[in-house]
């Protein structure tokens, strides 16, 4: 009950923060724009609307969850509304956990609200969207599952600008971190290729995620890719989640 | 200086030793915060906590309430060690100048303090109802928290400190900020809490409602327990000095047996020591004048917190707050 409630107030919060619809507004400002691109583009059009329309909800989802996430733990902090929390008979994994399952309860919305108006778009120009399409989705959700816990790792000992630095390191890292792994072993110091090897065993690999080129073309996604990339991404969120458990259960508030 | 030893059924708070270093800066330097704090509050009584800004008032009720983690000693709530969230379930706090979630009506925001001690969402809304009268909100329950006032977001914090029905209630400077009404409401609440049997544990900076209204008085100057005991206790019943106030005969003024502190035409109030009142008495009856009033002026609370902050400044200067 008490996860649920911490849960519950945490997607209230957001969902009244004036913040998040700026965000929305801008994703289906994109998303409607996406059908200009049709009359500007040479070659497949199609593709070309599928490929905007979907990066746009990778990109706004993306900015959600990190812009959301690096300030949940912050802002309590800051606005002192931890006090009457911490002070209630609930341990400090309940108040983490429950932040968490509030913010993903408004990313899967916004995910879903997106989505929603791209299948109606789809509907009206080209027909309804491919079962990759929306495996896509999944994905999408469980990398920003595991991006919004590294946000909240950050937001649980550092200030919003430091989070969000952090956090978009992670982002930007986590996208390159095939291209780091190759570059380690093309390198020829010993150390580049320590510490290349350091940053892609130690950061999450997002681009296992990313089936991006396979949603827009309609081809099908492998279900082992489904389920293994799935795993990986509950099981790296599980084991950051408990990180920003253990920063936040040592932390006094002054 | 510790508290009087309590039978353990009695005591519903504990400290033991209970002390808090801080560090800060690169080097991590040490500075104390409070130390070695022992003291016990029983069950029904209203318990004040006072002393000067920096005393560690706060820095004890934040390590009670497991905002901050003690660095030596240990410490209780109802029985059970102070670190386990158990500990919390029959323990209502308020903290100094509350923040809550702008973006919750009152309801809302009673209803979320209610469902973290896992109440059924009948009682909550029962209970909601009680405490929304109790506390006046009454009529702006529906509104956001955003758009009250500072007096009222102090009642709301009030109310969700009682929201659990808490056997032990833990104020920081509750009163702070108050106009004198809301300072009134906060005063019946405490005495109706213990009406019904509840403790009250409270820091304040008001001396005046402290001794108003509080059975007995810890006094915290630079981190260390510095006094403990009834305000009669602290205080003393002697008396610091008396008012005389008189009509004189106009040939009377050359004698007067006292310091003038105000005259109004023939009217006169005169200061004396409490052994000199009898004499003084006397003397002004024997040249005319008619004795109009005899007021006793006893010590205060903020005399004897005075007389400690002095006492403690040598000790330990670092600590030292400035009196609000």
């Amino acid at each position: 009950m008490q996860l649920w409630a911490i849960a519950a107030n945490t997607y209230r919060e957001n969902i009244r923060d004036r913040v998040l619809y700026s965000i929305v507004f801008f994703a289906v400002l994109v998303l409607c724009a996406s059908l200009v691109m049709e009359e500007i583009t040479i070659g497949d059009q199609d593709k070309v609307v599928r490929s905007v329309a979907l990066g746009a909800i990778r990109a706004f989802g993306s900015v959600m969850s990190i812009f959301l996430g690096i300030g949940l733990v912050y802002k309590e902090i800051e606005k002192k509304t931890v006090y009457t929390i911490v002070s209630k008979p609930i341990a400090r994994w309940v108040f983490i956990v429950g932040k968490y399952l509030g913010l993903m309860g408004v990313i899967v919305t916004m995910i879903a609200l997106m989505a929603g108006l791209y299948i109606l778009l789809m509907l009206t120009q080209q027909g309804p969207p491919a079962l990759s399409v929306y495996a896509s989705w999944w994905m999408l959700t469980v990398e920003l599952g595991l991006l919004t816990a590294w946000a909240i790792l950050f937001s649980s000992y550092s200030a919003p600008i430091t989070a969000a630095s952090f956090s978009i390191a992670v982002f930007v890292i986590g996208h390159l971190a095939d291209d780091i792994w190759r570059f380690g072993l093309q390198a020829e110091s010993e150390q580049i290729r320590q510490f290349a090897g350091i940053l892609y065993w130690f950061l999450p690999n997002l681009s296992v995620f990313n089936v991006h080129d396979l949603a827009v073309h309609h081809l099908p996604i492998p279900v082992e890719q489904l389920i293994g990339a799935t795993g990986y991404g509950l099981g790296y969120t599980i084991v950051v989640l408990t990180l920003a458990v253990w920063v936040f259960s040592g932390r006094d508030f002054k | 200086m510790s508290a009087a030893p309590s039978s353990p059924a009695e005591v519903v708070l504990r400290c033991e030793g209970l002390g808090k270093v801080y560090r800060s800066g690169f080097f991590r330097i040490p500075y104390v915060g409070l130390e070695d704090l022992s003291l016990d509050v029983r069950r029904g009584e209203i318990f004040g906590f006072i002393g000067p800004n920096g005393a560690g008032k706060t820095t004890t009720i934040k390590c009670l309430m497991g905002l901050q983690a003690a660095t030596s000693g240990r410490a209780e709530l109802l029985g059970k060690d102070h670190r386990d969230p158990e500990s919390k379930r029959g323990v209502g706090f308020l903290p100094e100048r509350p923040y809550f979630y702008e973006h919750l009506t009152a309801r809302e925001f009673l209803h979320f303090y209610g469902s973290l001690f896992g109440l059924p969402k009948a009682v909550r809304a029962a209970r909601i109802d009680e405490l929304l009268a109790r506390v006046q909100l009454e009529r702006f329950a529906d509104v956001p928290l955003r758009a009250y006032s500072k007096g009222m977001l102090q009642r709301a914090g009030v109310a969700q400190a009682l929201i659990n029905d808490p056997e032990l209630l833990v104020l920081d400077e509750p009163m702070s900020g108050l106009d004198p009404m809301g300072r009134l409401l906060i005063r019946d609440l405490i005495f109706e809490e213990r009406r019904r049997g509840r403790t009250v544990f409270f820091s304040s900076h008001i001396l005046a409602d402290v001794e108003l209204i509080c059975d007995r008085v810890a006094i915290l100057v630079g981190g260390r327990l510095r006094g403990l005991g009834t305000v009669r206790e602290l205080v003393g019943d002697r008396v610091k000095h008396v008012d005389i106030a008189t009509r004189l005969p106009s040939a009377a003024d050359a004698a007067l047996p006292g310091e003038v502190i105000r005259r109004d035409g023939d009217a006169v109030i005169l200061r004396v020591g409490p052994d000199d009142a009898d004499r003084a008495i006397d003397t002004l009856r024997a040249a005319g004048a008619s004795i109009l009033s005899v007021t006793p002026a006893r010590e205060h609370l903020e005399s004897v917190l005075l007389d400690e902050v002095q006492r403690a400044a040598p000790i330990n200067q670092k600590h030292l707050g400035v009196l609000a």
